[in-house]
């Protein structure tokens, strides 16, 4: 082939120079350079290039290659121009030709035919052009291009107006002719203009445009260079273009900027991806984008073609549409400019923002009055917001928290199972989208909450078959990719569906399985003291234990004691397990606390009911139970009392017998503490009262019916805590009565503190009716010593009633007057109670706040 | 410990109203005639042990002591259907079966004769009990085995078990028309002097009120015993029911009459019961209560405890437990004790019977036969006379803001409680 090739080289060259130069003397095989003018040697070298490039082209004629249809056409050519002889003679010599076959023969007949034709046409149509001044054009004969109009299309670079000019000179010859064609006229003029342009211009259009198309694409061109200073590309001053030349490169450019701005981010962030959190998201966002750039190559794959194509003169035909000019590219470009730049902007206000921040700022840039903007983004967050979606779908669905790069809006901390639900997971809220709202992604939050709660806490596997369902109703497929940005409606009712069965199923699983009501319940019958019976033997058989100090008092003891008290009371037919739950519990005790002031009753809650009775709960109720107790205890005194004077006991007995005034003092001092603890029993019986009616039943049946009204645990937590602070608050616990509280702590002990005078008084009374009835010791000094001892012992003890009751009446008008400053509405309650009859109110403005004389 | 209360029935109405209490009380629990649990009452809830034993082979046992001096009524109790309920050692029937004629002295003098038996029986039931509360008395005042045996346990009571409780359920006879125990007022009066200075709380039972109820009001016209019996019974039960379903408070009878009872000696309760259903009629009414006198109008409360069952919303009143096991006709029912010093108009009426009687002195033969009253030693009329006069003052003295002056020279501070049931206890 080498040497075919060489061969076929040189034969061209021969052909060439004889076709240049038909001077016989040349040698063919080696022309002589010097011998040429360098005007032939230009030529010379131009020809043979443009010959080579022809012979080598691929370029196919559109004329089907047969023989004998051309030699047909040659024949009726020469038959139609009336030489009708020749025309029978090529018929002649065609017939032979074509016979020819076999060695040393032409293999491509059809070609020297073709040839041979296009030569002689060739001919004519010089003839014409000389004759008639039409222009040459290849286009007039449909067959090869004349050789020196193809030569200023491959050598427009430099050598376009000097091939035109041989054209003119070597070929047209008069110029006078051409000067008086009118179409000739104009055609000069855009000749001389385009020579003018070209003079002012150091860089022609086609390789302007070039250049552009390739800053585009983020390179360089020739000319058209990326500069660091300016931050742009930029075609350099030096380089001799008009200025709108230069702004029109410079605007198109922008495009190029704005790309490489965009594929930086696209490359760094998939670069970054695996090691660093780009996320998910982030990850979509340049999936995205990274769809857009690749419309974006075909747009300048296309215009790159066509900038191929040589921009014609205004006057050339139109019908060569496809050129780029600045000016159409610049048209081209309007659409993906605005793309770009929209996806620029993107890139730069989510280069620091991951996850759902992301897409909330992409869907901020969505809120866009121009549809095609619009569109745009919405394709761009459909895509983002997929993950997104998925994990909220798998959230909300399976409770699964798929989320390694800290994308979700929902955030999980590792926690202990009783405070999963408070503090296992919370809203994120920088990486909530703005596209969801707070009370949507609240209820999201809660249904997986809820699902994690149940799986952890529960150890439910109910709420898969309820998740099922939901996404059943809520026409979802529980599989991948059934949300997408846009649809908020289907991801609302999908939530929404979703929280309802979920919500449902774990109150469910709480009141059936964990039975909540009932542990609530429990508490209050135990802890809260509302089993009367229990606390009352309870009360019996560990108040001797708990009046020995606290560090002597064994808690097994206790425990022992709060099982008798469990048995012997109703409170076994309660079911074992909540009864297992009930604790005896004491409190760290200081130096001289009584086992009163340290013990008190615990309820185990366990998993998952810890979660409600968290320790902060749990030791308001246990503040509530001492507060109670201490109450109960006082009530248990006063009945005490009220026992040992009981009216038959003592004043139908044999009081004829004792000296009158001796008699008097007796009946005087009980009647003294008789008064006295009717004062006391009021106010401690009305305040149970109080505490059952307005504290403890009321806000029991506010609980009951919020608990029947609650939806979710959430609502489960917020009756409960309402439970318990109505009742703290009400029974006084609260920050606001402090005082208040002091005050009633100081009455109840001052009532304990009576007890132990009232035991002492009947207790003397009775032993003086025991020696009074013993006869035998009847001496008249040991009567009259007896009489006398009695009547001192009385006298002291009414003493110490009166100065117990004069304490307790301020402590009691310092209570009353603090209660209508309670801002409590409840707390009216109680002084209408302990001021039924309006006697302390009376009392009060006549005595000035004191009770006595 | 469940605070056991024994029931002390006396006579032919103390055994009546104490069956009806007992029926009550069986069908609120779920007790079959036999004493046995029903099925449908299994689960626990109520207190039953207050009120009954069990005995080894399941069945509950009401504590009550069923005395007589006759045996109509108790036998008529052990023929019933109700026979196997009660514990046979419990009754007790006077040998001769004579009863006692209407005469309190005779009552009195033939419980002492019969202290013994009749003490056995209490002390083994008082034994058979872990931290016995109190005795409950259920008999009438106008009487004689009722009115005289029943003070002579009330002494007898007070004296061996001083520590405990006795209440009791006196039925006051009707005054409105003349009865055939013409004696009446001395049984009466001298059985007022044992409630005032032996027991610890009686609740008034007035068959004169009870009558103008069943008449006035459930349109009966001659109510019969089994009629009035069955509003006995149905105060007594409620006024229990604390008792049997414990709640936060008032757990126990002491608690119950500690609050109730401020004064000691001013410990009769008057009771008032809503709806009141007597065969399907239903009235609000009170049952028992003061004489409507004009002086009826300067009466005050002392004490007030409404025990209202039922579904009751808790956030308007008091509320109890009720049986689940008794259909009745009305979600709701509240009963009302109170210590109301209109009592002592039923007091003075007494008084005054009594002294019409004693002026006469009629009747008075029948007493000199016994021992208390032999050699025409009547003082104990007359000691009688002056304790429920000074009652009388007592509850009088109540009615004036003054009352903690009263037998005493401190002026004091003292409730005196006056005002309406609205509350749920105001002494």
């Amino acid at each position: 082939m080498e040497d075919g090739d060489q061969r076929v080289v040189d034969l061209v060259k021969e052909l060439v120079h004889r076709l240049l130069h038909p001077s016989p003397h040349s040698n063919p095989q080696n022309p002589n350079p010097s011998f040429l003018s360098t005007q032939q040697t230009v030529e010379y070298n131009q020809a043979l290039k443009y010959s080579l490039r022809i012979l080598s082209s691929r370029m196919t004629l559109s004329i089907a290659a047969d023989d004998s249809a051309m030699a047909e056409s040659i024949k009726r050519r020469l038959a139609t121009t009336g030489k009708s002889s020749e025309a029978l003679a090529f018929a002649d010599i065609y017939a032979k030709f074509s016979l020819k076959s076999g060695p040393g023969s032409i293999k491509n007949k059809w070609a020297v035919l073709y040839m041979l034709k296009t030569i002689s046409d060739d001919r004519k149509v010089r003839k014409n052009i000389l004759s008639n001044r039409m222009p040459s054009t290849s286009a007039d004969v449909g067959g090869l291009p004349t050789l020196f109009d193809n030569l200023d299309i491959s050598s427009r670079d430099f050598s376009d107006s000097r091939a035109r000019e041989s054209i003119e000179k070597g070929w047209n010859g008069g110029v006078l002719m051409v000067a008086k064609d009118p179409e000739n006229i104009r055609d000069m003029a855009y000749r001389e203009y385009a020579v003018l342009i070209k003079e002012e211009n150091e860089v022609s259009e086609e390789v302007l445009v070039r250049d552009v198309l390739y800053t585009c694409q983020g390179i360089d061109g020739k000319y058209v260079k990326f500069d660091e200073k300016v931050d742009a590309y930029v075609l350099p001053e030096l380089i001799k273009v008009p200025r709108c030349t230069r702004i029109m490169v410079r605007k198109l450019c922008e495009l190029g900027w704005l790309f490489r701005k965009v594929k930086g981010y696209i490359t760094e962030s998939m670069d970054r991806f695996p090691t660093e959190d780009v996320g998910t998201v982030g990850q979509a966002f340049c999936a995205a984008l990274q769809d857009e750039l690749s419309e974006y190559y075909k747009l300048l794959a296309v215009l790159e073609t066509q900038a191929m194509n040589p921009i014609p003169l205004v006057s050339e035909n139109a019908s060569s549409g496809n050129y780029l000019s600045l000016r159409r590219l610049s048209v081209w470009f309007s659409e993906p400019i605005v793309k770009m730049r929209l996806m620029a902007v993107l890139v730069d206000s989510c280069k620091v923002l991951k996850g759902g921040a992301m897409a909330g700022a992409i869907h901020m840039h969505a809120q866009h009055g121009d549809p095609l903007v619009n569109d745009f983004m919405k394709k761009l967050l459909r895509r983002v917001c997929s993950p997104l979606f998925e994990m909220v779908r798998s959230w909300v669905l399976e409770g699964e928290l798929e989320d390694i790069f800290a994308e979700f809006f929902v955030l999980s901390q590792p926690v202990k199972a009783e405070s999963l639900w408070r503090e296992g997971y919370r809203l994120h809220p920088a990486m909530l989208p703005s596209f969801i709202s707070q009370s949507l992604a609240r209820r999201i939050l809660r249904t997986g909450k809820s699902i994690n709660f149940l799986r952890v806490c529960c150890e439910d596997r109910g709420w898969a078959e309820a998740a099922t369902e939901s996404a059943a109703a809520a026409g979802t497929s529980t599989g991948r990719g059934g949300l997408g940005y846009g649809d908020t409606n289907a991801l609302e009712s999908l939530v929404t569906e979703a929280a309802k069965r979920i919500d449902k199923h774990l109150l469910d699983v709480m009141h059936k399985q964990y039975r909540f009501k009932e542990h609530c319940l429990a508490i209050k019958r135990y802890v809260l003291l509302g089993q009367g019976d229990f606390v009352q033997y309870l009360m019996d058989i560990v108040g001797p234990e708990l009046s020995e100090p606290a560090n002597t008092i064994s808690t097994f003891k206790l425990a022992g004691l709060l099982e008798s008290a469990v048995r012997s009371s109703n409170a076994q037919y309660d079911d074992p397990d909540i009864l297992d739950r009930l604790r005896v519990k004491m409190m760290p005790h200081n130096k001289g606390d009584r086992g009163w002031d340290v013990f008190s009753l615990e309820y185990d809650a366990r998993i998952p009911l810890n979660t409600i009775f968290t320790e902060s709960v749990m030791s308001r109720y246990l503040r509530i139970f001492n507060f109670l107790w201490k109450l109960r205890r006082v009530e248990h005194a006063l009945i005490g009392v009220w026992k040992t004077m009981k009216p038959n006991c003592v004043t139908s007995r044999f009081f004829t017998k004792l000296p009158s005034d001796v008699k008097l003092q007796l009946i005087l001092t009980s009647r003294k503490c008789q008064v006295l603890w009717d004062e006391m029993n009021h106010f401690v019986s009305n305040l149970q009262y109080y505490i059952m009616f307005e504290v403890l039943e009321v806000s029991w049946s506010n609980l009951s019916k919020e608990l029947e009204v609650a939806k979710d645990l959430d609502d489960l937590l917020g009756a409960h805590e309402k439970y318990l602070c109505s009742i703290v608050e009400k029974s006084l616990l609260g920050e606001r009565s402090q005082n208040l509280n002091k005050t009633l702590f100081t009455l109840l002990d001052l009532i304990l503190r009576f007890r132990s005078h009232a035991d002492r008084l009947y207790e003397g009374i009775s032993e003086l009716q025991s020696r009074n009835t013993d006869t035998g010791s009847w001496l008249g000094e040991g009567r009259k010593d007896l009489t006398k001892r009695a009547g001192e012992f009385l006298r002291n003890m009414g003493q110490d009633i009166d100065a117990t009751r004069k304490e307790y009446s301020s402590a009691f008008e310092g209570f009353i007057s603090q209660l209508p400053i309670q801002q409590h509405i409840d707390l009216k309650f109680l002084t209408f109670r302990l001021d039924f009859t309006e006697y302390y109110s009376q009392l009060r403005p006549n005595t000035g706040g004191k009770f006595l004389k | 410990m469940p605070r056991e209360i024994i029931t002390l029935q006396v006579g032919q109405c103390g055994n009546q109203i104490g069956m009806e209490f007992w029926k009550q009380l069986c069908l609120e629990h779920g007790i079959s005639k036999d004493g046995i649990l029903e099925d449908f009452a299994t689960q626990g809830g109520d207190r039953k042990d207050v009120f009954f034993y069990q005995a080894d082979d399941q069945h509950y046992i009401p504590r009550a002591l069923l005395m007589d001096l006759e045996p109509r009524v108790i036998n008529g109790i052990q023929n019933g259907e109700y026979r196997n309920l009660y514990n046979h050692e419990n009754v007790f029937i006077a040998d001769h079966g004579g009863g006692a004629g209407n005469n309190w002295a005779s009552g009195y003098h033939q419980g002492k004769q019969y202290e013994e038996d009749l003490m056995d029986m209490i002390d083994r039931e008082a034994d058979g009990s872990d931290s016995l509360e109190g005795f409950v008395l259920c008999h009438s005042i106008a009487g004689g085995t009722g009115s005289g045996m029943g003070s002579y346990l009330l002494e007898t009571l007070n004296d061996r078990y001083s520590k405990k409780l006795v209440q009791t359920y006196s039925v006051f006879p009707n005054q409105n028309e003349t009865s055939d125990v013409v004696v009446q007022p001395y049984n009466s009066l001298l059985t007022l002097k044992r409630l005032t200075l032996n027991a610890d709380c009686v609740v008034v039972l007035d068959n004169t009120s009870l009558n103008r109820i069943a008449v006035e009001r459930l349109h009966i016209t001659t109510p019969t015993f089994a009629q009035t019996n069955s509003l006995v019974s149905t105060v007594m039960s409620a006024s229990t029911t604390t008792l049997r379903y414990p709640g936060y408070m008032n757990n126990d009878l002491v608690g119950l009459l500690a609050s109730l009872i401020p004064t000691p000696r001013c410990h009769f309760l008057m009771t008032g019961y809503t709806p009141l259903t007597v065969e399907r009629q239903t009235k609000n009414i009170m049952v028992s209560s003061c004489a409507r006198t004009k002086e009826a109008s300067q009466a005050k409360y002392i004490s007030i405890l409404n025990i209202i069952q039922g579904e009751v919303d808790p956030t308007q009143v008091a509320l109890s437990r009720k049986s689940p096991y008794v259909q009745t006709a009305h979600r709701v029912s509240g009963l009302m004790l109170a210590s109301h010093t209109g009592i002592r108009h039923l007091f003075s009426k007494c008084l005054s019977q009594y002294e019409k009687l004693r002026k006469r002195q009629a009747f008075l033969d029948n007493y000199r036969n016994h021992p208390m009253f032999a050699d025409n030693d009547l003082t104990e009329f007359d000691e009688s006379r002056d304790i429920i006069e000074s009652l009388v003052d007592e509850y009088k003295a109540c009615e004036s803001p003054d009352y903690i002056k009263w037998g005493l020279e401190d002026p004091n501070n003292h409730l005196t409680s006056e005002g309406n049931a609205t509350g749920t206890v105001e002494p």
